[in-house]
């Protein structure tokens, strides 16, 4: 199998990327700058378990930054109503895990493009979000919540602690259950999965409900570390989430790519962002270089490729 | 027909591809004014001699000369510039823009440095289409032509640039370099009788200019219609040359047919038992009034050209298009297939005519592809333990001999290893009617007599196997029964003690006379004369009859 080699290449651009900034400054190899980062990266790692779902499924995934939006105001708007976190968390879940699959069922049995669906539920979402809250930030919770994004364990941050489980649990499902060979196979050749028997559009549907999912989860997270929920989070989330993905080795392609890819490729993401600060880059000039890595990671990938096949 | 030299000559032409020689020393003459018919079978090298000839493939070996003189076929262009035009069976128009615009697409007459000059492009185009007498109207949009009209349109296309159009083919013919030659393949395979008639004026107005036509075929009535001469392959030769009057019917046929059959087949024949799979008048796309059974232990050859619907019959019955019209019987319980999976439920497998797109995931392993079908029998509330799929796949890939891993790429492995995959999903199950379309396609011979083999022991054990080929050895070889196929419709069944190749292929060229029992002859009758719609009831009642007579005997 070519697929490990090709996470320890992204593995290494990741150290690499580390000890650059180690060298450049001292503040960014610390305990305590690390965690941050990984802080700081949890939410985009969630969003792009979802995301690498889709893309291995060959699709894509426009409105997941909307759904973190709508399921995020939708559990503080239960929150301050004063609904128990048990009571408003699966509510919020829920909705992230209906346009999904709403998602997944256009795309499936309307037969239509998942780039055009999903940039539809992307307005949608976001549009029902603003409109739900009129437009204002929701806020004012009973403060115990906060600890999913504040609390520790030992020294850990608990959102480093949640996204690692979501990443064994995705990773679990990916290698080791029917639904994840069934992602690989529609990716893969999705007329010769049909053929073999698979129900194509009930799993591609069910793919989509894993995205809505994903972004729900991450606005738990990022609603608890605010402590407000907002009508305009999770902007150009989507493209964090490709980003992390594409960067990660999943082929836009569909059929092959892995998690833990992923999972370098948010933490290659949030690295440079950091290290970007750490050295006082401007944020107009990060764009830059973030947009710069993102396609050079790619095209290195790409040319790697293209050498293993000849 | 002409004096002097002949417009093109192909002399000793060779062509291989990585195992196959598809071409071994063919010549073909071709001269002004004649239409020369092409004929052969699926894969005879029709179509390669005719993509050296439009500069699609290079030769490995061989001449082309052009008026005498040697000339060098190396892209596309060469070809256009030599006057040399090729219209494929599907047609290369853009619907959405008119019959002008799209004769003299990227080469319409300007002004003022890129704006088309709208005027001039309707006048050249009316010029052209009087000229060539066809009836078109140059801005009308070619999304609301026919077929027939439509390739006209091409043919007005092919023609418009070159020299020919202009009416000065013997200028050009002059100048040395330059034919007037005009390949087209198959083109009435679509077109209804009026159509026909419509294409064959046009053709003969052609030729009587001058232009040399090759017209490839496989309706051998068509043949004498327009032909004035005809060349026969087979497996990559040039068989015979002969002017039309020369030949007859089943002459052709048995050129077309004639082989040696040094090729061995394992058949072993199996106790014929129950009916297995029964299929009552389907029809629907290309097929109508189709029925026939598959009894347990047989192999049932399905024969036909390109198009007859063999492929579409095989999907239906498959689960994989939904049957629209008529019935199917598994083990004489009526059946309704919605996808696939219920067709896997009642114990059916396809093995599909394009591997690599239909029955393979080529990024997955050899046991993750063999165990696709049975993700849910493997599985425990949805999980898979860590070795099931290998442990699924391995004894049979050790019974296959597929030359690889479990654990190994199905990408990466050759075309008969990764059909044996294929067949091995089915061979996990409890499927016991095989539907295998091409099954060898593609596969070397060692592979090949593996898989026969694997059909031999599969109907000893009870399944039963559809056999979808378009090698007549192979189907002759191997199956007990053989289904003909012509235009949509079971034209003949022929049992394997009386098959020969000749019969067959006179059979699926809808030819009604070289198949002598009675059977073929009320098949024939239906369709020989069939020109217009109230045949299809005759036929398709001829067909239930012959068919059930075939199998009471």
């Amino acid at each position: 199998m070519i697929v490990p080699a090709r996470q320890f290449g992204t593995l290494i651009g990741l150290l690499a990327l580390c000890a650059i900034l180690w060298i450049l400054t001292p503040h960014f190899m610390t305990v305590s700058n690390l965690l941050n980062v990984a802080e700081q990266t949890s939410i985009n790692a969630i969003v792009a378990v979802g995301m690498t779902f889709v893309i291995l499924s060959g699709g894509i995934d426009l409105s997941v930054g909307s759904i973190v939006a709508l399921s995020g105001v939708v559990l503080g708007t239960s929150l301050q109503a004063g609904h128990s976190l048990a009571v408003a968390m699966p509510l919020s879940l829920a909705v992230g895990l209906l346009c999904g699959i709403a998602n997944g069922a256009l795309v499936s049995w309307g037969g239509l493009p998942p780039f055009i669906v999903t940039l539809g539920t992307m307005s949608i979402a976001r549009g029902a979000a603003l409109l739900f809250t009129e437009g204002r930030p929701v806020s004012g919770f009973d403060p115990s919540f906060r600890v999913l994004a504040t609390g520790r364990l030992g020294f850990v941050p608990a959102p480093v602690i949640e996204t690692t489980v979501v990443y064994a649990v995705a990773h679990f499902v990916l290698a080791r259950t029917t639904f994840g060979r069934y992602v690989y196979a529609i990716g893969g050749n999705e007329e010769a999965t049909r053929l073999s028997g698979v129900s194509v559009r009930f799993h591609k549907t069910m793919i989509y409900g894993v995205s809505g999912l994903m972004s729900a989860l991450a606005a738990v997270i990022l609603t608890a570390r605010l402590n407000s929920a907002q009508p305009i989070a999770g902007m150009m989330y989507e493209l964090d989430a490709i980003a992390a993905t594409v960067i990660g080795g999943t082929s836009l392609m569909g059929g092959d790519g892995t998690l833990a890819g992923t999972l370098v490729g948010a933490l290659i993401m949030g690295v440079l962002r950091n290290g970007l600060n750490l050295l006082g880059v401007s944020s107009f000039l990060q764009q830059i270089v973030i947009g710069a890595v993102i396609v050079v990671a790619v095209l290195i990938d790409t040319v790697l490729k293209r050498k293993n096949r000849t | 027909m002409a004096d002097g030299p002949p417009i093109l000559e192909m002399r000793g032409i060779r062509k291989a591809f990585p195992g196959v020689v598809a071409l071994d020393g063919v010549d073909l003459t071709l001269e002004a004014g004649a239409v020369h018919m092409l004929l052969g079978e699926n894969g005879a090298g029709k179509s390669t001699l005719m993509k050296i000839l439009s500069g699609a493939y290079t030769k490995d070996a061989g001449d082309i000369r052009i008026n005498g003189q040697a000339a060098e076929i190396r892209s596309p262009r060469d070809a256009l510039a030599l006057g040399i035009r090729v219209i494929y069976q599907e047609l290369n128009l853009v619907p959405q823009l008119s019959v002008a615009e799209n004769i003299f697409l990227g080469e319409a007459p300007v002004r003022w440095g890129g704006v088309v000059d709208w005027p001039a492009l309707y006048e050249r185009t009316s010029r052209l289409l009087t000229d060539l007498g066809l009836p078109l109207d140059p801005r009308a949009l070619v999304s609301r032509l026919g077929i027939a009209q439509r390739q006209m349109v091409e043919i007005a296309k092919a023609l418009s640039g070159s020299t020919f159009a202009k009416a000065s083919v013997d200028k050009a013919a002059s100048a040395g370099q330059s034919a007037s030659v005009l390949v087209m393949d198959e083109p009435t395979s679509s077109l209804t009788s009026r159509e026909v008639t419509q294409l064959f004026a046009l053709i003969q107005r052609l030729a009587a200019r001058g232009v040399a036509i090759v017209y490839i075929t496989h309706r051998l009535d068509e043949v004498f219609r327009i032909g004035h001469r005809i060349t026969v392959m087979r497996d990559g030769r040039v068989v015979a040359t002969r002017p039309i009057q020369d030949v007859t019917i089943p002459e052709l046929v048995r050129m077309m047919a004639n082989r040696d059959l040094a090729d061995h087949f394992p058949k072993v024949r199996a106790d014929r038992g129950d009916e297995l799979l029964r299929v009552e008048n389907v029809g629907g796309g290309p097929l109508s009034g189709i029925t026939f059974s598959l009894h347990a232990g047989e192999v049932l050859g399905i024969a036909g050209l390109l198009g007859a619907g063999r492929t579409e019959l095989a999907r239906i019955v498959a689960g994989a298009d939904r049957c629209k019209e008529g019935r199917l019987f598994v083990r004489g319980r009526e059946v309704r297939f919605r996808d696939p999976d219920d067709a896997i439920a009642h114990g059916i497998g396809l093995l599909p005519e394009d591997r690599k797109a239909q029955g393979l995931v080529p990024g997955l392993t050899v046991a993750r592809n063999i165990a696709l079908p049975h993700g849910r029998r493997l599985a425990r509330f949805g999980i898979l333990s860590r070795h099931c799929e290998t442990a699924l796949a391995s004894p049979i890939v050790a019974d296959l001999r597929v030359k690889a891993t479990p654990t190994q790429t199905v990408r990466l492995l050759s075309g008969g290893n990764q059909q044996k995959v294929v067949l091995g999903k089915w061979l996990a199950g409890d499927v016991r009617i095989f539907i295998c379309d091409e099954p060898t396609r593609g596969v070397d011979v060692g592979s090949k007599v593996e898989i026969y083999n694997l059909m031999n022991r599969l109907t000893a054990r009870g399944a039963g196997i559809i056999m979808i080929s378009s090698e007549l050895p192979e189907l002759l070889g191997m199956s007990d029964r053989i289904l003909v196929m012509h235009r949509g419709r079971l034209h003949a069944e022929i049992a394997a003690a009386d098959a020969t190749e000749e019969r067959v292929l006179s059979a699926a060229l809808g030819l009604a006379h070289s198949t002598s029992s009675g059977q073929a002859r009320s098949t024939g009758s239906g369709q020989a004369h069939s020109t217009g719609s109230g045949q299809a009831h005759s036929t398709s009642s001829g067909q239930a009859h012959s068919t059930s007579s075939g199998q009471a005997s």
